[in-house]
């Protein structure tokens, strides 16, 4: 059917052909040679989609124009010398055919771009065929003669071809409204295709309103309108025909809206320069150059401007999804910069600005790792622009610092986020700097932290090697050295002076060695307190034990399973505050606090002494203690009222 | 008196073992883990085991020897160690006295046995003094308590005692704390420069403050030190020492 139909619609304009080129008539030839790039492209359209009614639609639009013309050719031949076949009958007809001129745009119009309408707009074409049967009737037997009509029309018939004509007009301005109504209910495909039959037509307008320009200004009939007609001939099949076949082969949006906004801005500044020169044309004498240069300068100074201002607001009428979505990036970056919203919130607004929930943002870590959002990693993205999971690269200077991934991807969309990703550049490379600010934060807590543990370990080995070790041997060493001296004693045979030294000499001996344990337990202590096998309360109680001041100490009775790194900084922190206290604060007495688990330990030391600690320098070892698991502290001292230290850990 | 050592540590075991046959006690066994430990007491049930507190559960080296050190955190939790062998020595064997060693004070799992009869906690290094180690090891063997002056240190709360001992004198509590660490009434007379008398008037007083009533029983110097130390014992130590 529409491989039938389409062909129906070739040969009549290879007919045309034919007889202008056997008649040797050059305006035929040319308007029906014209019409075959219509059909040339119609077929591509059919080949495209062989269901669409587009195609046959397409190539009608120029078949209707080459029927016109054979009828005119035989209906010239009528009142020659030589008439041809069939000359009478289109005699009859040829004043009243034109409006099947549009007959096949008509069509066009009800099935661009998804296929015939439905509903009541199926009736519309035979509503045309009707009108257009009576414009015919009206004007039957009428003659035209360079391009005038010939004789009167009775008031009957003027009524009839008055109906007529204003049922054709009706019928072209519901197809447009057709097309209007599919482009407000289309989705984003066929609003694209309906856009590039919009570029085409407006073209068109353009051309023709050029045209009457020129016209007026006396240029040649041709070079006035042959633009125009090259445009509805030409340009409108071409449309159609990348609309139906490619409809994301240019980013027509944007044509139309630089389009549409270079026009509306030429036309306000050539209104703008008429103005000012008619103004100063009454202002002062004609004849100077004083009001056109004036005017070219007002021109001049409001073109920027205004071109600016006509293109947002084409932009918001034309192409309102993007301009919306440009518009809702560009705010979020202004609030990023501000400081209102965080710029991890950036992969949420491109999703909303995009329409696209599944869109992902992989972002360039600085080791050249590619990262999610939260950090995670994502696999290396392909290169490849064919690649639909790879999406689009965003780069600064150069260097790519993230990538987009889109499921709804197509040459429009990868446009869109092209130019989304362009104005977001600045939220994404401050994520990519955060997020690899954020890691090699958490990898130095965690490289603290580690150093922190393997450092208690370290302490516990040693205090364990001196005490199994050192301590152990030093005691194995007094036993002999105590049976030696016991048998020393006990050995008649010995001189008593003799016997005297060597006892008295070996209970020295002894001695030392015991000095020797005990100050090995002293140092085993300090490496880490014993008392810490007991738990960390035991530990403390050690403390306050050894502490010279009133000390009061309370540990919440539910602390349990501390850790040994927490357990030791917990008691490290402990003594050192105390000791600080001792040294400096001049206090009456010390409360010590401490609750909590490993996941939270907080370490409270407050004393009643002299306060007024300004400077952190003293407990800077403290700090640094406290860091190192990942702690924080806090200090409080008003001078005269004594010091508070707090510890988290 | 026939003892059984348990020591990881080769050299310190043969001196200790020289030290105590030099006293005239027969060293049954010597051995250097756990599970050897409780194997010989339970099959020779001697009078004592003189225990480290720290030692590798079960023999590590080739052939069922004893290793030579186990070296360092062997015995750490998880794992039951001297401290543990001491409670259950004393829990399954009551004929079997148990005289704890270690190179530092900690209390671990034998909080419960301080100040019970039948057992002792010394730090190593006290075995340097002959004759007061010989005299602690026969008095925990005959079912008296001996615990280390570092130790009844370590466990007395200075400054947070309990109401009742806070209302003793200094020399009363001086009294109570060598009662602690298990010296008789007479060795304390020696200690402190004083008159047998002297010491028993103390402890009366001592017993009248802690609101301790003469039962028949000796319990009460029991009691006295366990409220002395308050090493927060639980219900199992409590129903455990005292009748």
């Amino acid at each position: 059917m529409v491989v039938v139909t389409t062909g129906l619609a070739t040969a009549v304009v290879l007919a045309g052909v034919l007889i202008g080129a056997a008649l040797g008539l050059g305006a035929p030839l040319v308007l029906c040679l014209a019409c075959s790039v219509a059909v040339a492209v119609a077929w591509v359209v059919v080949r495209h989609s062989p269901r669409s009614a587009v195609g046959p639609a397409l190539a009608w639009s120029s078949g209707c124009v080459a029927v016109v013309q054979i009828n005119d050719v035989l209906a010239a031949s009528a009142y020659g010398p030589d008439p041809l076949p069939l000359a009478s009958v289109a005699a009859h007809l040829w004043v009243g055919s034109w409006p099947v001129n549009l007959l096949g745009v008509f069509l066009l119009l009800l099935v661009f771009p998804g296929g015939a309408r439905g509903g009541w707009w199926s009736t519309l074409p035979w509503v045309y065929v009707a009108a257009t049967t009576a414009v015919m009737a009206a004007m039957w037997d009428l003659q035209q003669s360079d391009g005038q009509v010939v004789g009167d029309l009775p008031a009957p018939r003027q009524v009839t071809l008055l109906i007529g004509l204003a049922t054709v007009g009706v019928c072209l301005a519901l197809a447009v409204l057709s097309l209007v109504l599919a482009y407000r209910r289309g989705d984003p495909p066929s609003r694209e295709q309906i856009r590039w039959l919009v570029l085409a037509g407006a073209t068109v307008v353009v051309c023709l309103v050029v045209g009457w320009v020129l016209g007026s200004l006396g240029a040649r009939i041709e070079v006035a309108y042959g633009p125009f007609l090259v445009a509805i001939v030409v340009l409108v099949p071409l449309a159609v025909g990348i609309a139906v076949v490619r409809y994301d082969l240019f980013d027509v949006d944007r044509l139309l809206g630089a389009g549409a906004a270079a026009v509306i801005s030429a036309v306000i500044s050539a209104g703008i320069f008429a103005l000012v020169v008619l103004g100063m044309s009454q202002l002062v004498r004609a004849g100077t150059a004083l009001g056109p240069s004036t005017a070219a300068f007002v021109t001049a100074l409001v073109l920027l401007p205004l071109h600016r201002w006509v293109s947002r607001v084409v932009g918001r009428v034309l192409d309102r999804e993007r301009t919306v979505a440009l518009a809702a990036v560009n705010r979020f970056a202004a609030d990023v910069s501000a400081g209102r919203r965080p710029p991890e919130e950036i992969e949420a607004v491109l999703r909303a600005a995009q329409r696209d929930p599944g869109l992902v943002l992989v972002l360039a870590a600085p080791d050249g790792r590619w990262v999610g959002m939260d950090g995670s990693p994502a696999s290396k993205p392909d290169d490849r622009a064919a690649d639909p999971a790879a999406g689009i690269t965003v780069q600064s200077r150069g260097v790519p610092i993230a990538r987009v991934r889109l499921t709804r991807d197509s040459a429009r969309t990868r446009r869109r986020i092209g130019d989304l990703a362009r104005v977001a550049w600045m939220p994404i490379e401050v994520c990519r700097l955060r997020l690899a600010l954020r890691e090699a934060l958490a990898e130095t807590h965690a490289s603290r932290l580690r150093f922190a543990e393997s450092s208690a370990a370290e302490r516990l080995r040693w205090a364990q090697d001196l005490h199994d070790g050192a301590q152990q041997q030093l005691v194995a060493v007094g036993m002999r050295l105590r049976l030696l001296q016991r048998a020393a004693a006990g050995d008649a045979g010995l001189d008593t002076g003799l016997r005297l030294a060597i006892t008295t000499e070996l209970e020295a001996a002894v001695a030392d060695l015991q000095g020797c344990v005990a100050e090995l337990r002293r140092l085993a202590q300090g490496v880490r307190p014993a008392r810490l096998e007991d738990g960390l309360p035991a530990a403390l109680e050690a403390i306050r034990d050894a502490t010279p001041l009133p000390m009061e100490l309370s540990v919440d009775p539910g602390m349990l399973g501390v850790d040994e790194t927490h357990a030791l900084t917990a008691y490290l922190v402990v003594a050192e505050a105390v000791a600080n206290v001792l040294k400096h604060a001049d206090a009456s007495r010390i409360e010590v606090h401490v609750a909590g688990h490993s996941d939270r330990l907080t370490v409270r030391v407050r004393d009643d002494g002299v306060g007024g600690l300004d400077s952190d320098a003293p407990l800077a070892a403290l700090r640094d203690r406290v860091s190192s698991v990942g702690g924080t502290l806090d200090v409080h001292s008003p001078r005269g009222r004594g010091t508070t230290v707090s510890v988290v850990i | 008196m026939r003892v059984v050592i348990a020591d990881d540590s080769v050299l310190f075991r043969e001196g200790l073992a020289r030290v105590l046959v030099e006293h005239g006690h027969r060293v049954e066994h010597a051995v250097g883990d756990v599970a050897s430990l409780l194997r010989v007491v339970a099959a020779d049930r001697p009078d004592l085991a003189v225990v480290d507190i720290r030692m590798p559960p079960a023999p590590t080296a080739m052939g069922g020897q004893p290793p030579i050190d186990a070296g360092p955190g062997s015995g750490t939790d998880g794992d039951p160690d001297g401290a543990e062998a001491a409670v259950v020595i004393r829990a399954e064997h009551p004929a079997t006295a148990v005289l704890l060693l270690s190179q530092h004070i900690e209390l671990r799992h034998c909080v419960g046995l301080i100040g019970t009869d039948g057992f002792g906690y010394l730090l190593k290094d006290r075995v340097l003094d002959l004759a007061e180690f010989d005299a602690a090891a026969r008095r925990v063997a005959a079912g008296g308590s001996a615990l280390d002056p570092e130790i009844v240190r370590a466990l007395v709360r200075s400054q947070s005692a309990p109401p009742a001992v806070a209302g003793l004198t200094v020399r009363e509590r001086e009294v109570l704390a060598l009662v602690a660490q298990g010296l008789s009434n007479v060795a304390i007379a020696a200690r402190l420069h004083l008159s047998d008398r002297t010491v028993e008037a103390h402890m009366r007083s001592v017993f009248t403050r802690l609101g301790l009533h003469d039962d028949g029983g000796t319990h009460r110097r029991v009691l006295a030190v366990l409220r002395y130390l308050d090493v927060r014992l639980g219900p199992v130590a409590e129903s455990g020492s005292v009748p």
